[in-house]
């Protein structure tokens, strides 16, 4: 592979595009494969099967060839609501396994940059923060300041959007309260009883480090079930 | 959600070359059996024989390791190597787990 071809790559992954590369094992050529773009000769007859690869985004050699296909596919993203002691302990984890991270808090004194540094931080209440990022249901929520006024738009939010995992921090009895608001607010018990509240799987570690571990735990797991 | 969980080994080995170090990437190609790391898992390898990542639980990382260094001393760029059930020098080549693990070597230059 060419020093030039790798540094595209890297362009390409930071850019959060889904692409494949293309290698042939017998002559160490190596092309870069976006749906739509034509590739060379001898990848271009294989086409089809490529195309296949990248759609069901598997890796692996093409069956009675020397090609082989690895696929990359956008990272899953995470909203953090509240940027408190343990959302510094989960941006941590979050990095090593590539999740892409939004925190969303409105209280500057928490969303500074000097907690978190290198960090997309939004300033704003969740109803406006939620407009400056894109959302689907390959997007995760994890709700921390555990108060209504912040974490509930933020969760009504993921509901309707349909977010994969929506993971609200607080004990039983806050879990309830919040259960009982948004049922007022018309959302059914099934989409209730999605959030996982309160966050985390047992651990038994009641320090910021061990809950965000608890918590990113889950996540992960939640992400090998979707 | 396969490669979601990304080892930036790719980003990793741009750092090393932009330090002036060859780089050979190894990454998995193909599995039989038990297999500690899945299809695209990856490692890099420089002419001292540094290494970073994985293509196993650490069975085969030594002779991976030793067929880079060859690759850049021969200035080769790419070559297919397997392995195959352990014998009894099992730490040095074979997976102790009985799968069988397909490597592909390249350059990157």
């Amino acid at each position: 592979m060419k020093h030039s071809q790798l540094k595209e790559i890297i362009k390409k992954k930071a850019s959060k595009t889904e692409f494949a590369i293309v290698t042939n094992l017998e002559n160490g050529l190596s092309e870069i494969y976006e749906p739509g773009k034509s590739l060379g000769k001898e990848f271009e007859t294989h086409k089809e099967q490529i195309d296949e690869f990248f759609k069901l985004k598997k890796n692996g050699v093409v069956e009675n060839t020397e090609i082989f296909v690895e696929t990359y596919i956008r990272p899953i993203k995470i909203i953090i609501v509240g940027a408190v002691h343990i959302a510094q302990y989960l941006v941590d984890f979050a990095k090593s396994l590539n999740f892409e991270i939004s925190i969303i808090d409105p209280r500057g004194y928490f969303a500074s940059e000097q907690r978190f540094p290198d960090m997309k931080i939004i300033n704003k209440w969740p109803e406006e923060a939620f407009k400056e990022i894109e959302t689907n249901e390959n997007s995760a929520l994890i709700a921390l300041t555990h108060d209504p006024k912040i974490d509930d738009p933020a969760l009504q939010h993921a509901l309707k959007n349909k977010f994969y995992y929506i993971g609200a921090l607080g004990s039983k009895k806050t879990h309830e309260n919040r259960c009982k608001r948004l049922q007022d607010s018309g959302f059914s018990e099934e989409e209730i009883n999605s959030i996982h509240g309160p966050i985390g799987i047992k651990l038994g570690g009641k320090s910021a480090p061990e809950i965000a571990l608890s918590i990113i735990a889950q996540l992960v797991s939640k992400t090998y079930n979707k | 959600m396969k490669n979601s969980f990304d080892e930036k080994i790719l980003e990793e080995a741009n750092d090393w070359i932009n330090a002036n170090q060859k780089v050979v990437l190894a990454t998995v190609i193909q599995t039989w059996g038990s297999s500690p790391r899945q299809v695209g898992s990856r490692m890099i390898v420089n002419e001292k024989g540094d290494f970073s990542g994985s293509v196993s639980g650490g069975c085969v990382e030594s002779a991976v390791v030793r067929e880079c260094m060859g690759l850049i001393k021969d200035s080769k760029p790419s070559k297919k190597i397997e392995f195959k059930v352990s014998n009894e020098s099992a730490w040095e080549v074979g997976l102790a787990c009985g799968g069988e693990i397909a490597v592909y070597l390249e350059q990157i230059n």
